[in-house]
This record gives C-alpha cells, sequence and structure tokens, in this order.
C-alpha cells in the first residue's frame, strides 16, 4: 500500500465524515428518536414484562433493551447509509468517484470504512446515553464495545455499498432496505433473548445468523453480567468472531462488486 | 372541471398507481405482519399476563391502526419523489385548481390506506372476534378518519425537504413517534406505572391511540369503551390535520 493510495483512503473517508456533519438536523433527529424509545417505549416495556420464570438467570429487562436498542439503532443508522448512496447515484455523484484516478478496491474499502466511521460516530451520543443509564462500566468494557460497535457499523455499510450499487434502483433500495431493518430486528435478539426466541424454532434458527443478534448479545455479556453468558446466543469468542468474520466478508463483497460490476449509469 | 370532480381525477391516478407499488406494498405487509406474529407473537411468553392476558390479541387491532400509516404514507413517498425532482411544476399547470389538486391527493392517500388497511381487519376478526354492525360502523369511521389523518400528515412531511435521506428519515420518525407515543403496544394501567398523567393523558389522546382503542372495542377485546367521545376526538384530530397539511402542500408545491 503505497502513500498516494493511503491519500485517496483518508480523502474517501472524508467524503463521508463531511456529509455526516452536515447533517446536524438528522443528527438530532435520530438522538430524539432514540430518546423516545429508551424513556417511553423502553419503561413501558419494562413495566409490563416479567422474566422471572422464562429464563434460568436473574436479567433486568430495561439494562437488557438498552443494550439492544443501542445496536438495532446503530444496525438502522448504518443501513441509512443506503439512502445516501442511492442519492448520490442520482445526483451522478457515483459516476464522478468511479471515474477518479483511484483504484475501484481502494474505493470501495474507503467508502465501507467512511461509511462505517460516520455511522459509528453518528451513535456515540447515544451510547454515551446508554452508559450513563447502565452507571456501573468498566473502562475495558467500553474500549471492547466500541471497537466491536466500528467493526459492525462497518460490515454493515460494506453490506449496504454492495447491495445499492447492484440494485441500482432508488425504490428498489428504499423498499428493501425498510424490509431488512424491521425484520432483521424483530428476527433478533434486540427485544427478547434467545430463550424466548427458541420457542419458535424458524425464528430462532434466523436469530442464530442473524448479526444484530451478535453484537447485541455481545454488548451484554460485555456490560451486564457474567450470568448473562448462559443466555446468550453464543459464547463471547465466537460473538466477537461473528463480528469480526462478518467486517472481513461483507468489505470483500463490496470490494468484489465495485469492481467487477460496478458500471456507470443504468440508475433507475 | 368541477372540484370534486378534478380532485376525485387526482385521486383515482394516485389510487390507479398504488398498484404499481406491488413489491413496496408486500413489504410493508411484511413489516407489519412481523408485528403481529413476529413481535406480539414472541412477546407474549415474557408479558405480565395480569396487565395483558393475551398479547397478540392486543397488539393486532392497535397494528391495523398503525397500518393506515404505511399505506397512506406510500402517497407521501410518491409527493417527495414528485418535489425532489419538480414534478411539480407539471402537475400544478394541469388544469384544475390547487385545493382540489390536494385534496385529491390526500384523498387518494386516503383511500390507499383503507385499501390496504382492509387485510388488517380481516386478520384482526380472525385472531380477536367478529364485530357486531354496529361496532363495524364504528370500526369504519374509525378507518376513514385515521387514513385522512395519516395521508395528510405524510404529505405535508415528505414535502417539506427536497432531501431524499432527510425525507426518509422525516417518515420513519413521524412513525416512531406515533408508534411509540400510542397504546399500540401497551395498554393504558402500564403507561399509568410509569408516567406522569400529564404525559399519560397525551399518549392516550393521540389519533393512532384513539384508534387503537376503538378497534380493541370493536373487534371485542375491550367491553368498555367511550367509543363516540374517542369517534368525536378523532374526527377534530383529523379536521385539524388534514386543514393544516393542505396548507403546507400548497405552500411547498410553490416553494422554489
Amino acid at each position: 500500500m503505497n502513500l498516494n493510495t493511503l491519500r485517496a483512503l483518508y480523502l474517501l473517508i472524508l467524503w463521508d465524515l463531511n456529509k455526516m456533519l452536515r447533517r446536524a438536523v438528522f443528527v438530532a433527529m435520530r438522538v430524539i428518536w432514540f430518546v423516545i424509545q429508551v424513556t417511553v417505549f423502553g419503561l413501558a416495556l419494562t413495566a409490563m414484562v416479567r422474566l422471572r420464570g422464562s429464563l434460568p438467570v436473574d436479567v433486568n429487562y430495561y439494562e437488557f433493551y438498552l443494550l439492544g436498542i443501542y445496536t438495532s439503532m446503530l444496525f438502522s443508522i448504518s443501513v441509512s447509509r443506503a439512502y445516501d448512496i442511492a442519492e448520490e447515484f442520482e445526483e451522478g455523484i457515483v459516476e464522478y468517484h468511479l471515474s477518479l484516478p483511484i483504484s475501484r478496491r481502494v474505493f470501495a474499502v474507503g467508502r465501507t470504512i467512511g461509511g462505517g466511521i460516520a455511522s459509528f460516530l453518528f451513535t456515540l451520543p447515544m451510547f454515551a446515553v446508554v452508559l450513563w443509564l447502565l452507571e456501573d462500566v468498566n473502562v475495558e468494557a467500553v474500549i471492547i464495545s466500541l471497537s466491536s460497535a466500528l467493526l459492525f457499523a462497518m460490515s454493515i455499510t460494506g453490506f449496504v455499498l454492495s447491495i445499492v450499487l447492484s440494485l441500482k434502483s432508488g425504490d428498489a433500495t428504499d423498499i428493501m432496505f425498510g424490509v431488512l431493518d424491521s425484520l432483521l430486528i424483530r428476527l433478533s435478539t434486540v427485544f427478547y433473548p434467545a430463550v424466548v426466541l427458541s420457542r419458535y424454532a424458524p425464528y430462532l434458527y434466523v436469530a442464530l445468523v442473524n448479526p444484530i443478534s451478535h453484537i447485541a448479545d455481545f454488548l451484554r455479556t460485555l456490560f451486564l453480567f457474567e450470568e448473562y453468558r448462559a443466555i446468550a446466543i453464543a459464547s463471547p469468542i465466537a460473538m466477537a468472531s461473528y463480528i469480526l468474520g462478518l467486517a472481513v466478508g461483507f468489505s470483500s463483497l463490496a470490494m468484489y462488486i465495485v469492481e467487477k460490476k460496478v458500471e456507470g449509469g443504468g440508475w433507475r | 372541471m368541477g372540484y370534486l370532480s378534478a380532485a376525485w381525477t387526482v385521486a383515482s391516478r394516485d389510487i390507479s398507481r398504488f398498484w404499481k407499488y406491488r413489491f413496496w406494498l408486500a413489504g410493508q405487509l411484511a413489516m407489519n405482519l412481523a408485528d403481529v406474529f413476529i413481535f406480539a407473537l414472541v412477546f407474549n411468553n415474557i408479558v405480565n399476563k395480569a396487565y395483558i392476558p393475551d398479547y397478540l390479541k392486543f397488539m393486532t387491532p392497535g397494528v391495523a391502526a398503525i397500518a393506515t400509516f404505511a399505506a397512506a404514507f406510500s402517497i407521501g413517498r410518491e409527493v417527495g419523489v414528485e418535489i425532489r425532482r419538480e414534478v411539480t411544476q407539471y402537475l400544478l399547470s394541469l388544469p384544475m385548481s390547487r385545493s382540489a389538486f390536494v385534496f385529491g391527493r390526500i384523498l387518494g392517500g386516503a383511500l390507499r390506506g383503507m385499501i390496504y388497511q382492509v387485510s388488517f381487519l380481516v386478520l384482526a376478526a380472525l385472531i380477536v372476534n367478529v364485530p357486531t354492525t354496529t361496532k363495524a360502523l364504528y370500526i369504519a369511521l374509525t378507518t376513514v378518519m385515521l387514513t385522512f389523518s395519516m395521508s395528510s400528515l405524510a404529505i405535508a412531511i415528505s414535502t417539506s425537504t427536497k432531501d431524499f435521506n432527510l425525507q426518509a428519515t422525516l417518515r420513519a420518525l413521524t412513525y416512531y413517534i406515533l408508534f411509540f407515543l400510542s397504546n399500540v403496544f401497551y395498554p393504558k394501567e402500564v403507561l399509568a406505572m410509569r408516567f406522569p398523567p400529564q404525559i399519560l393523558q397525551i399518549v392516550i389522546n393521540t389519533p393512532v391511540s384513539l384508534a387503537s382503542d376503538i378497534y380493541r372495542w370493536g373487534f371485542g377485546y375491550y367491553e368498555n369503551v367511550d367509543a363516540v367521545s374517542k369517534i368525536l376526538l378523532l374526527l377534530i384530530w383529523s379536521l385539524t390535520l388534514t386543514t393544516l397539511a393542505s396548507l403546507a402542500y400548497l405552500r411547498n408545491l410553490t416553494k422554489q
């Protein structure tokens, strides 16, 4: 990797970060949305949930919910890169990017990392709210969770980039990611532990391979309690490996799509 | 062209275009069904039965209420695209008054909401109970008012900006505010335990909450609901939202 490549990567990351900085209203709205979710929705759900008897370990549902909802927010914001890329395509910016003297591979990696960092930074205020509500947290857990959240955001951005550039349709992008967002969040451990999902075998199988379940349960094992490991979707090492594998896999997919499949024009 | 005839022309065009979005509709249907057959079904296992004996039966009429949002908001999505691609210049040149055009769009969105919601009302009848004739009339009236409110809201929101991402975010934000600040997910008793009376009053008097309560009563989940006052309150909401949204859409149509 030479200096020019690094500079190209830096500029592509900067592109995504600058886009995010220009969206102060957008950030503020998402934060409001999150605050409603952890106050109104989270507190009301906690009031009507009774986990005792359903689980082999004692779990505080509100704490369980906080980390789940943060994960779903990180996923949704990473997925919303799809709308940004779709808009760039409509405005001809993707064609402009493809014509730059940057290799396609660097372009794919740069956009994946840039989009991932932007999504991750976007959710930092929400993560701070979660930490504040959790009260007693250790620094090691914070560092590991931030790193895994960044990796997760990058992997989802890589996936989104691959799909949007393959679909080449604003409408299809809007529909596909709307559905994917809602289905994957419900078929994960965001709202209910895997033990509860296990009563419905097809739902459990989806949750077992669902990246949202892995990141949510990984954060829970970091912050909440040793006992949670007994009901998490997998062991902490397996979940961490899954998140890492996902980032490598989806970045490679983005590189393949951008390098081999994407041409300018043809946007519907 | 008369006022109503012009409005109907616009509305019928919007209805015929509704089927063009069959994949989008399928996606929305999947989302709403996921709330019933995934979220409610799984959550039923961890809900305190003292508050909600059957969460699936509780949620289904609520989802029928929120389903109107999805379809009525499809009109919002469309007018948003028109504003972005400046198709509005062509629409404004049509031989009809602007107010007839605006009313036609709102009517089109409301009719889309009604068509889409029918399947969820049937689902509620299957899961909860079949309503009596009088209650079915209340359900129908509620649907009309709710879909007009949602359609108006969608049009006003989606035309307030040309930014695609911001349009999508505003739509999602409105959806979550309407959804979470309502009794779709939780009954009044649970809300009363957690929130001050003022917030409780706001939540139970939003259009979606009012409609959910009427539907739950209509389908026989609740026995005692003051349906008449709830219908009247919903009427006030509907008239207010339709008037304000019409003015906002008119302004956004001509804004450069």
